[in-house]
C-alpha cells in the first residue's frame, strides 16, 4: 500500500444515507451508510448476498432503493443521475457487450452512449484504454469469441473511456489469470495516483489489502464496519509468544490475564492456540510495539519466553472476524470462497470474552450494525 | 454523515476535466438523443440478421413480381383460343358473351392481349405501386416485428442494458432511441423495397411488350399514393411498437416476436370469427349486441390500417368502393393502440429495477 498516493482532499465523492433495498421480506441492503472520499481506493467487502451488488446497481441507478438516498458528487442520484453517470466508469458484475460486435466497435458504441463524440473522432482515446488493457491486437475479434479474462479487460477498457473520476469496479478480476490480476492491482493503483477514486467490490481479500486504503465490510445487507485499512488492521494486531512448556504457557496466560484485570487495557484478549506441532501458542490482541513489555511483564514472574513476536493483522482475519461473529467458519454461502484459507483452530480462553467481541470497539464501528 | 466536510457542489466538483484525447459531444437532450439513434442505427447495420432481414425483404418483393409474371408467360405460351369467349350453344346461360361464329386472326390476338393486359396489370404502373406496397406491408411486417423483438428484448436478455443504461443517457433516451432507430428502418426499408418491387414489375413487364400509359400520373395521384406509403409504414411501425412494448414486458426477443406475430394472426381470425358470430345473432335476433360484435374487429389494427389504405383508393378512383371505418375513427383507434404500446413500455422501461 505504500506506493499507493491517494489525493485525498476531504471531499466526499459517494455518500450513502439510510440506503436500503428489500426485494419482497428479503432486505438485501439495509440502512446503509457508506462514505468515500476523493482519491480513496475503497474496497467493498461482503460475503456472496451481502448486498455489493444490490449497493453499486442502487449508486449506477439501475435499481432503485426502498427507502435512504445516495448522493455522489454532492448530487442526489435519484434526480441527477445522468450527470452522475458522466462522471462515473463501471464494471457491474461479469460484462456484458454486444456478440456481433468486436471489441473496437464495441467501444465506440459505447464511447457514442457515453456522452463522446460518435464515429472515429475518439478512435486515439478507444486506442488507448485498450492499450491499458492489453486488448490492441484483438481489437477486431467479434466480442462472442472473447475469453472470460479479455471479456473482463474489455469491461475495464469500457469503464476507463471516459476518463472519468470515479471507477466503480464490481469483482474486476473475475476470469483473470495470476498476470491479469496483477496487471489490474497495477492498473488500479496507477489510476489512483492520477487521482481517480476507486470503489473496488472484490471477494480477494489479499487483492484489496494490496490496493485499497479504506474498506466497507458488509453481511446480510448491513454494514459491519467501515473504515481506514491501516487503523481496522491495527486494531487486530496480535503478539505471539511461545514458551518452551505447555506448563509456563498457561501460566502466562494467567499472568497476561491478571495484567488485563488490573488494568492494562492496551490488552484486549488473550487465549492460546496450537500450532502445527500441537504446542501452545500464547495468542495477546495487543498492539505489536508493547511485545517488550509483555516480554517484562513474564519475566518478572521468571518466565522467559522462547518466542515473542508481532504477528500483523491482514485484512482476511479482520474479516474472517468480523462477519463470523455467531456464525461458524463456512457457516453462510460464499465464506469459503472468501476466507481463502481456513482458520486456525482457536481456544478462547478468557471467560466471558469472545475473540471478536473486542473488535467492536475498533477504529470505527457502525452503530446498529449487525443487526 | 454530520462529519463530513461541507463544501459547495459547484466548488468540490466542478465539471470534470478529461483527458484531451476524451472528445466530448453535445450534451443536450437532443444531441444525446440523435447520437444513440446513430448508434442504434450502426448496431442495427454490423447486425448480420438485419442484412438477411433486408435480403429476405427484397427476395419476396423480387420473387413476389416474379410469381405475378408466370400468369403472363402462361398467357404468351397459351393457345390464343384458349382466350375466346366459348362458342354460343344452347347450354349457355342467357347473357354470357359467347361466339357465335368462327374467330378471325385479329380477334384471336386481341382476346390474347386483353386477357394478357389484364393478368400483367399489377406488373405495370399504377398498379404495380399497390403491388409493392401490399407486399411491403406484409413481409415488412414479419420482418420488424423480428428486427424490434431482437434489438429491444436482446438487450435485457443479453444484458447489455445494464451496460447502457450506466453511460450516462436517461431512460428515456435510450427508449426513445429505440423507437427512433425503428423509424429510420420502416421507412428506410419501404422507401427501398417499393422502387425495388416498381424496377422488377417494369422489367418483367417487358415480355408482355405493353407499354405503360402515364395519363393515371397526376398531382392528386402522387399524393394520395404518397399517402398510402406512410400508411404502409404506419402498419408497420404499429406493430413494431406493439413487438417493442412485449419484448420490454417479456424482457425477452421472444417475447416480443411472438406475441406480436400472435396478435396479428389473430385480427385476421378473430375478426372473421367476430363477424360470423354477429351475423349468426344478427340473422336470428337483429339488434345492438350483434352490431356490437360485428363492430369489435373495425377497432382492430390490420383493420383500421387496411381502411386507411382503402379509404386513400377511394380518394383516387371513386370508383372503388371507401371503408366501412372513417379516416378518423382508424386515426383515433390507431393513436390509442400507439399510446397504450408506447406508454406501458415507456412506464416498465422506467420503473423497472435492471437485475440479472
Amino acid at each position: 500500500m505504500d506506493d499507493i498516493s491517494p489525493q485525498y482532499d476531504g471531499t466526499t465523492i459517494i455518500s450513502t444515507s439510510r440506503l436500503t433495498k428489500a426485494f419482497g421480506k428479503l432486505v438485501a441492503v439495509n440502512d446503509l451508510e457508506l462514505q468515500v472520499m476523493r482519491g480513496d481506493v475503497f474496497g467493498f467487502l461482503g460475503p456472496n448476498g451481502s448486498g455489493k451488488t444490490t449497493t453499486i446497481r442502487m449508486l449506477l441507478g439501475l435499481i432503485r432503493p426502498t427507502a435512504g438516498r445516495a448522493i455522489l458528487f454532492g448530487m442526489d442520484n435519484t434526480d441527477q443521475l445522468p450527470a452522475i453517470l458522466r462522471r462515473i466508469g463501471a464494471i457491474v458484475e461479469t460484462p456484458v457487450f454486444y456478440p456481433y460486435l468486436s471489441g473496437l466497435d464495441n467501444l465506440r458504441v459505447i464511447a457514442a452512449g457515453s456522452g463522446m463524440v460518435s464515429g472515429k473522432s475518439n478512435d486515439r482515446r478507444i486506442a488507448e484504454v485498450l492499450d491499458i488493457v492489453e486488448l490492441r491486437a484483438y481489437e477486431k475479434l467479434a466480442y462472442r469469441k472473447y475469453s472470460l479474462g479479455m471479456k473482463q479487460r474489455l469491461g475495464i477498457a469500457a469503464a476507463l473511456l471516459t476518463d472519468p473520476e470515479l471507477v466503480l469496479l464490481d469483482e474486476p478480476t473475475n476470469g483473470l489469470d495470476p498476470a491479469g490480476v496483477i496487471e489490474i492491482r497495477r492498473l488500479i493503483k496507477r489510476l489512483s495516483s492520477l487521482g481517480k477514486t476507486i470503489f473496488l467490490s472484490s471477494h480477494i481479500l489479499y487483492e484489496v489489502q494490496q490496493v485499497c486504503n479504506r474498506v466497507a465490510i458488509l453481511k446480510k445487507g448491513n454494514l459491519l464496519k467501515q473504515g481506514n485499512v491501516a487503523e481496522l488492521l491495527a486494531s487486530s494486531q496480535q503478539v505471539e509468544v511461545r514458551m518452551n512448556r505447555d506448563e509456563e504457557t498457561n501460566y502466562a496466560l494467567h499472568l497476561i490475564q491478571q495484567a488485563q484485570e488490573r488494568g492494562a487495557d492496551w490488552i484486549a484478549n488473550a487465549h492460546i492456540e496450537q500450532n502445527k506441532q500441537g504446542q501452545g501458542i500464547l495468542i495477546i490482541d495487543a498492539p505489536i510495539d508493547r511485545s517488550a513489555e509483555i516480554n517484562a511483564l513474564l519475566a518478572r514472574q521468571n518466565l522467559f519466553a522462547a518466542e515473542i513476536h508481532p504477528r500483523a493483522g491482514s485484512l482476511e482475519d479482520l474479516y474472517l472476524e468480523v462477519t463470523m461473529q455467531g456464525a461458524a467458519p463456512g457457516g453462510y454461502p460464499g465464506m469459503e470462497a472468501l476466507a481463502g484459507s481456513p482458520t486456525p483452530p482457536v481456544v478462547p480462553t478468557v471467560p466471558g470474552a469472545a475473540h471478536g467481541a473486542q473488535i467492536a470497539n475498533s477504529a470505527s464501528e457502525i452503530p446498529g450494525s449487525g443487526k | 454523515m454530520s462529519s463530513i466536510p461541507q463544501i459547495p457542489a459547484e466548488q468540490a466538483f466542478p465539471a470534470p476535466r478529461r483527458q484531451e484525447t476524451v472528445v466530448m459531444g453535445n450534451q443536450s437532450y437532443l444531441g444525446v438523443l440523435l447520437r444513440l439513434i446513430g448508434t442504434e442505427l450502426y448496431k442495427i447495420r454490423r447486425r448480420l440478421m438485419s442484412k438477411v432481414l433486408s435480403i429476405v425483404a427484397i427476395v419476396i418483393m423480387i420473387g413476389f413480381f416474379g410469381i405475378i409474371s408466370i400468369g403472363s408467360i402462361f398467357v404468351l405460351a397459351s393457345p390464343e383460343a384458349t382466350f375466346l369467349p366459348p362458342p354460343c350453344t344452347s347450354n349457355i346461360p342467357v347473357g354470357t358473351p359467347c361466339l357465335d361464329h368462327s374467330p378471325t386472326q385479329a380477334e384471336l390476338d386481341q382476346a390474347r392481349e386483353r386477357a394478357l393486359d389484364s393478368i400483367s396489370s399489377p406488373l405495370r404502373l399504377p398498379n404495380s405501386l399497390g403491388t409493392a406496397l401490399q407486399t411491403a406491408s406484409v413481409a415488412g411486417l414479419i420482418l420488424i416485428i423480428i428486427l424490434t423483438g431482437t434489438i429491444v428484448g436482446g438487450e435485457c436478455s443479453v444484458g447489455t442494458v445494464r451496460l447502457m443504461f450506466t453511460r450516462g443517457p436517461t431512460r428515456t433516451q435510450f427508449f426513445l432511441s429505440k423507437i427512433g432507430a425503428l423509424l429510420a428502418c420502416i421507412a428506410l426499408g419501404v422507401i427501398i423495397l417499393v422502387p425495388v418491387g416498381i424496377l422488377t414489375g417494369a422489367l418483367l413487364n417487358l415480355f408482355t411488350g405493353i407499354s405503360v400509359d402515364f395519363s393515371f400520373f397526376t398531382a392528386a395521384w402522387l399524393l394520395h399514393n404518397m399517402l398510402k406509403l406512410l400508411i404502409v409504414m404506419l402498419g408497420l411501425f404499429m406493430y413494431a411498437m406493439l413487438a417493442l412494448c412485449l419484448s420490454t414486458l417479456g424482457r425477452a426477443t421472444a417475447a416480443g416476436v411472438a406475441g406480436a406475430l400472435v396478435w396479428w394472426g389473430l385480427e385476421t381470425v378473430l375478426g372473421g370469427i367476430l363477424v360470423l358470430i354477429g351475423s349468426s345473432i344478427g340473422s336470428s335476433n337483429p339488434g345492438s349486441l350483434a352490431n356490437f360484435i360485428k363492430a369489435i374487429p373495425d377497432y382492430f389494427i390490420s383493420n383500421s390500417i387496411g381502411a386507411l389504405s382503402q379509404n386513400q383508393d377511394h380518394y383516387i378512383n371513386p370508383a372503388s368502393q371507401a371503408s366501412s371505418i372513417s379516416d378518423l375513427q382508424a386515426i383515433i383507434t390507431l393513436v390509442v393502440y400507439l399510446a397504450v404500446f408506447i406508454g406501458v413500455a415507456w412506464w416498465v422501461n422506467q420503473k423497472r429495477d435492471v437485475t440479472n
